[in-house]
């Protein structure tokens, strides 16, 4: 019998579940033996498992992993009964740009300041939309520069800094 | 009863009070604590609305300006940024899915809906409205019964939070709309992603891979930033066509009779539920909205409506939240527990004022102790008269192009995620928690229930395996007859699971029926 | 420690003007800790007093992580130019170097050590209804049933937990460790009866102990404490020599000029007398400390790494 998959959500979100009880099991107890043995070595060493009085930092998690495993075997069973819908396309270029953007912010903030890693993030997460219009990002990035200095800088005295770290005199402080 | 209304009149004659102040050398006559009151709830309602800037870093940074004042106009000032955060929180929540604490993530739940159906109004007036009548109500539930609620909180011991917190977890599973199964599988994989980092019992660090910046575990504003914030973005930016994400016709601001009738009762069933659950310093206030949500989820008549916009959705879990947030000075204000970060920064703020918090703050020195709880009053109103005419202002928002809104909305997340340990590090979970949250949506599962399960992980890991410390091993010290709170938190969770499950057995039974014949 | 002494000299006798200069752009005190704690509360009133006397913007940091190692990394990472200071405290200098495996600083050769800020004393708190009134009486209950009682602390590792540890190990006793989330909901199941006994810093045990919701029975220091001038001392007690505090205090770089340290040094002190920020530590629990200059610091810092590694390594208390 050739078993067809009806949900096709279910599937993948039951291997996503299968995978990620799976990963915290592992990572738990450590890789099995026959494993280390293959590989010559401990590849996870994994935590203490304890006892029930005193539960080792690995028990809870074990068993959370097991559950999630066989909850996933379930939806997964349930996928190739019963009907459900498809998965919908991934759209990667606003997932694209929009993680691009954050990364940009964050990384870039320390080293050239809030002005401009605030820049990065408005221009780069705006190419990720259906259009792109110079002007307006341009000036969109202007008012929420000033905005975010005044608020986050000014008023709430978040420590971050307003200018690269290169320039040693900055209008604003 | 008679001593209670001589003390409040103690305490507003406090707050009313007219005070010299010096200013840049002029000395002016000024009711000074009603307006650092004012201060504290703008002050509140703004980092509120800011997605990741907290209520706690914000007085962190206020304290050193506080210890110039007198204690009591620093703690109205405090207090007051405290129940304005709560205000600010709902309306990002309503307007943009953003939940910047974890008391609105069930806010965006029905909130959303409504203002994508062009009901925001409405909704945030309900918000508004729902905080207003539950802080009065947990206000005057402060004032009356501060110590004998502060001698139940006491009661609750690691496996009375135990049996609370799988309760909470049953009730979780109630806030998908979806399929049952996948609810729990999300709510395990919440609770999972909640332990990484160091472990309270054993200080092992755990599931950090060698990243220091994990060794304190993930927050929880990164994870609710990516679930909600970057995966709606995402969602609403894939849409071929340039649609915009909410209807143009803005509708009427304020809810209508309908809708006034509807919210009475959950109003009310929530407040109640938020009073109660906010006296527990372990994070009972955490699930007050939850289960304030769950609870209205399965009693109303509307409950098919749960997740699609209902005015019940908003209305129960606000005024949970906020009444919680009022009755959580209980435990500092009678026991000098704090019963969360805010809690502890009171108590900061209060000892290097010289006031030792405690019991004895209300006979010694009632001035401050009623005079805080007689702000808590004033401070609402101003909230509710502040909130119902920005109500305007923020729908107008709403009709801005989204292709504006999204990089302005990025920028504030970005900012507030940065923000919390001043380091890129967690800009990049937040990314992680968007991809893996737009995997979910595609895959039919939804983030609210992972959410909850990664706030109570770690306090329910960590209180199981106290209570079985301290039982030494024995497994029915969560059932024993010696703790009575405790099994009725049992038998409670497996009634809900039997009422959850029974439907969706059903459902599947008559579907197998419906296909044999 | 010689060699380092002549390096930083000779850093500070290359850079002679660095003092008058120093500082030239703002300063960030890092506070490797959550907002919100009293480490955290005397950082941004330290700052602010700072602010003053250098004329340059002090700006609390807050990097929290890993026990504070990660905030400390930093500082002891940044150019040692006096304008990254951190504060560094027992977990960080003294308990986390034996009970962590990889400490990616050394506490005594990354860190140039500038001056103690505050020093808590412990204090051994006890249940109401538990029949020991004094430290005899509870070592005899100990003794009578070992295993039977529980102790809390605040987390794994802190000084709560090793006071603990020493106490059991100088009477041969047994008790249960609990480990906690903060000493806060340690001592709400202490009021609630649920755990037996703790050794919690006075400032957060004090309005407790006041308020006789748990009975103070010793207090961890070799003086007795200005706060509870009537409580003896557990060294009183018969436990000769037990001596342990929370502190924390002000490093830098270690390759930070000599004339930087001791001007920082300078106005640090400067402001630990000033009246108005003395009481402020005060109310958060500080007697005034005795170790002052960075040398006595140093030394200090020293002295304490090396009876918490000997204890860390004799509890057998780990972190991996």
């Amino acid at each position: 019998m050739k078993l067809k998959i009806k949900s096709q959500q279910d599937w993948w979100a039951g291997l996503m579940f299968i995978g990620f009880g799976l990963f915290f099991i592992v990572f738990s107890l450590g890789t099995p033996d026959f494993i280390n043995n293959i590989v010559g070595t401990k590849l996870i060493g994994g935590y203490q498992m304890g006892s029930s009085v005193r539960m080792g930092p690995a028990y809870f998690p074990a068993v959370l992993g097991g559950m999630l495993a066989v909850l996933g075997l379930l939806v997964l069973l349930d996928s190739v009964v019963e009907d459900g819908p498809k998965v919908a396309k991934f759209h990667f270029r606003p997932l694209l740009f929009i993680a691009v953007s954050s990364l940009a912010f964050a990384y870039l903030l320390k080293p050239l300041g809030l002005v401009l890693a605030s820049i990065a993030l408005v221009f780069i997460s705006a190419f990720g939309g259906h259009e792109f219009k110079w002007k307006e990002v341009a000036i969109m990035s202007v008012v929420l520069v000033i905005f975010s200095v005044l608020v986050f800088v000014k008023a709430l005295s978040l420590p971050f800094p307003i200018c690269p770290a290169f320039i040693d005199i900055c209008p604003i402080r | 009863m008679e001593g209670i209304f001589s003390n409040l009149a103690i305490g507003f004659i406090e707050v009313f009070k007219l005070q010299a102040i010096t200013l840049g050398g002029m000395t002016m006559t000024l009711p000074f604590n009603i307006l650092m009151c004012l201060i504290g709830v703008l002050l509140g309602t703004l980092i509120g609305v800011l997605p990741g800037i907290g209520p706690v870093a914000t007085i962190a940074m206020l304290l050193p300006v506080t210890f110039n004042l007198a204690p009591i106009a620093a703690l109205i000032m405090l207090a007051g940024i405290y129940y304005g955060a709560q205000y600010g929180g709902s309306t990002t929540a309503i307007l943009i899915n953003l939940p910047g604490e974890s008391s609105s993530v069930v806010t965006c739940l029905d909130g959303y809906q409504m203002a994508r159906q062009g009901r925001a109004g409405p909704a945030l007036a309900t918000a508004a409205i729902a905080s207003f009548f539950a802080g009065c109500v947990s206000t005057l539930v402060v004032a009356l019964f501060a110590p004998p609620l502060a001698e139940v909180a006491l009661k609750f011991g690691p496996a009375e939070y135990t049996s609370l917190m799988v309760l909470g977890l049953v009730a979780a599973v109630v806030l998908a709309s979806g399929s049952l199964i996948k609810a729990i599988a999300m709510v395990v994989l919440g609770l999972l992603l909640g332990l990484v980092g160091t472990d309270v019992n054993s200080g092992v660090l755990r599931f950090a891979f060698g990243i220091s910046e994990m060794a304190d575990g993930i927050g929880f504003v990164t994870v609710a930033m990516g679930m909600f914030g970057i995966c709606e973005i995402i969602a609403n930016l894939e849409q071929k066509e340039k649609r915009e994400v909410f209807t143009s016709k803005v509708g009427s601001l304020m809810p209508t009779k309908e809708d006034f009738k509807r919210m009475i009762a959950p109003i009310l069933r929530g407040t109640v539920l938020g009073s109660a659950l906010g006296i527990l310093p372990g994070g009972g206030a955490l699930l007050a909205s939850f289960g304030a949500y769950t609870l209205e989820k399965k009693v109303s008549k509307n409950s098919h409506q749960f997740g699609k916009g209902a005015i019940e959705g908003v209305a129960a879990p606000e005024a949970a939240n906020n009444a919680g947030a009022q009755t959580s000075f209980i435990p500092l204000l009678t026991l000098g527990i704090p019963s969360n970060a805010v809690m502890a920064l009171m108590i900061g703020a209060m000892m290097i004022q010289g006031i030792a918090p405690g019991p004895q703050v209300m006979t010694e020195r009632p001035q401050l102790f009623w005079g805080m709880i007689a702000s808590m009053w004033v401070g609402n109103l101003m909230l509710v008269i502040l909130n119902l005419p920005l109500i305007g202002m923020w729908i107008k928002l709403l009709t801005v192009p989204y292709r504006i809104l999204y990089p302005s909305i990025l920028l504030f997340m970005a900012i507030g995620v940065f923000s919390i340990s001043n380091q890129p590090f967690d800009c990049f979970l937040m990314a992680c928690f968007g991809l893996l949250g737009y995997v979910c949506v595609k895959l039919g599962c939804e983030p609210a229930p992972l959410i909850l399960g990664f706030i109570l992980g770690p306090l329910m890991e960590e209180n199981l395996r106290r209570a079985m410390l301290l039982s030494r091993g024995d497994p029915w010290v969560f059932i024993s007859p010696s703790k009575p709170i405790s099994m009725g938190f049992v038998i409670a969770a497996v009634l809900l699971l039997v009422i959850v499950a029974l439907p969706a057995l059903r459902k599947k039974r008559e579907e197998v029926f419906v296909e044999e014949t | 420690m010689l060699r380092l002494l002549l390096l930083v000299s000779l850093a500070g006798a290359a850079n002679p003007a660095a003092a008058q200069t120093w500082p030239s752009k703002p300063v960030r005190l890092i506070v490797p800790y959550a907002p919100g704690g009293p480490v955290d509360i005397s950082a941004r009133l330290l700052a602010a007093k700072l602010q003053e006397s250098l004329g340059q913007p002090v700006v609390p940091e807050n990097r929290p992580g890993a026990g504070g190692n990660i905030g400390v990394e930093l500082a002891a990472k940044s150019p040692p130019d006096g304008t990254t200071l951190v504060i560094s405290a027992i977990a960080t200098l003294a308990i986390n170097p034996s009970l962590y495996p990889s400490l990616p600083y050394d506490p005594l050769k990354d860190l140039r050590h500038v001056t103690l800020l505050v020093q808590v004393p412990n204090v051994l708190i006890v249940t109401n209804d538990l029949p020991a009134k004094n430290v005899k009486e509870l070592i005899a209950l100990a003794k009578q049933r070992p295993g039977k009682l529980d102790f809390g602390s605040g987390s794994s590792g802190s000084t709560g937990h090793l006071a603990g540890e020493m106490f059991k190990m100088m009477t041969g006793t047994y008790m249960v460790h609990i480990p906690y989330k903060g000493s806060a909901p340690a001592l709400a199941d202490m009021m609630g009866g649920r755990i037996h006994l703790m050794f919690d810093n006075l400032a957060s045990a004090l309005p407790s102990i006041r308020s006789d919701k748990v009975r103070a029975l010793a207090t961890t220091t070799l003086k007795r404490s200005s706060f509870l001038p009537e409580l003896p001392t557990l060294d009183e007690s018969g436990l000769k020599g037990f001596d342990m505090s929370t502190w924390w205090g002000v490093s830098v770089a270690a390759k930070t000029p000599q004339t930087v340290v001791e001007r920082l040094s300078a106005d640090i002190l400067k402001a630990m007398d000033a009246p108005d920020f003395k009481d402020r530590l005060r109310n958060i629990g500080s007697e005034a400390p005795a170790v002052r200059t960075p040398d006595q610091f140093t030394a200090f810092v020293t002295s304490e790494l090396k009876i918490y590694t000997e204890l860390v390594k004799r509890s057998g208390a780990k972190v991996d």
